[in-house]
């Protein structure tokens, strides 16, 4: 955000209205500039996969909430307090041993916002929504997901429509781990299907 | 620094379905620089003086819903500065915007 006041174009009335309250604020010790600064800046940027991480460490820990994500993930993302107006209609698919999903928006960069937050400069890429159903394997090889020739890869196309999340498996190694510890290892590309959950030494135990 | 600042997904669940940011596939609009300071401020506000934010988003809904529609008016300059009239009535309310002593 721009502390710029040298506007290219006589300030609306609004704009003014803006600059006075806030001045007023300033004024009354209510809000600073580095205070407004910081939120916009992080607002603008830092929307992050977290609360898709939180809703892959329920299901992995919560048989019933699994099968509750799986059947109406809209309800069950809710349970959580997460969702809202373009979040709507998501579907969750669920990896398995011998199943791969990952997503894609062929059209656009159609994507689960309030789960995920921003999508990733690459999904929005025209190789990528190409690739990703052309040659997966290839892409996901470029991710440097490698899986087997038995395991059969699923590319969900998102939409306007419906917005598909990949409920990657739990990897081994993670038993008696807490939600948060689970979740903190979920990244964004996993729950795309660009990646696997993965167990570092450092991060076990 | 914001270290005391919502994060957006809590101000989208605060707002909830009543006064949602305008939003294009989930990223913020902002046409202009004063929409998000006008946002910056409303969080910075009602952070400092501890106001709930139900009120703010009562506020927000019957400023939305008194907004005079206006043709050349964008959606986002619409919400936001709905936005200040929220602002400005909550605070207000709280006598936070009084004459100066």
């Amino acid at each position: 955000m721009t502390k710029d006041h040298h506007h290219p174009h006589p300030e609306s009335a609004v704009e003014l209205r803006a600059r006075a309250l806030e001045a007023l604020l300033a004024e009354r010790g209510l809000v600073s500039t580095d205070a407004i600064d910081a939120v916009v800046e992080l607002y603008e940027h830092d929307v992050g996969p977290q609360n898709g991480a939180k809703v892959v460490a329920r299901a992995w820990v919560d048989e019933e909430y699994r099968a509750r994500l799986l059947g109406d993930a809209n309800g069950a993302i809710a349970e959580l307090g997460f969702g809202g107006a373009e979040g709507d209609n998501m579907v969750v698919v669920a990896n398995t041993p011998t199943i791969h999903n990952m997503v894609v928006c062929t059209l656009c960069s159609c994507y689960p916002w309030p789960v995920l937050g921003l999508p990733p400069s690459w999904y929005k890429s025209p190789p990528y929504r190409a690739r990703a159903v052309s040659e997966p394997r290839a892409v996901l090889g470029e991710f440097g997901v490698e899986l087997g020739d038995d395991v059969e890869i699923r590319v969900w196309d998102s939409s306007a429509e419906v917005r598909y999340l990949v409920l990657p498996l739990r990897p081994s190694g993670t038993e008696g781990w807490s939600e948060a510890e689970l979740a903190a290892i979920v990244s964004r590309d996993c729950m795309i299907g660009t990646a696997v959950p993965r167990v570092l030494d450092s991060a076990a135990g | 620094m914001s270290a005391d600042a919502p994060g957006l997904a809590s101000v989208d669940h605060e707002l909830g379905d009543e006064a949602p940011l305008p939003r294009d596939n989930g990223e913020l609009v902002f046409e202009e620089p004063w929409q998000g300071r006008a946002l910056g401020m409303g969080v910075v506000a009602l952070e400092r003086t501890g106001a709930s934010w139900s009120g703010f988003r009562r506020h927000l809904a019957a400023a939305i819903a008194a907004h005079k529609p206006d043709p050349d008016e964008s959606e986002a300059t619409a919400y936001y500065a709905s936005w200040l009239d929220a602002l400005e009535a909550l605070l207000a309310e709280c006598g936070l915007l009084g004459q100066p002593q």
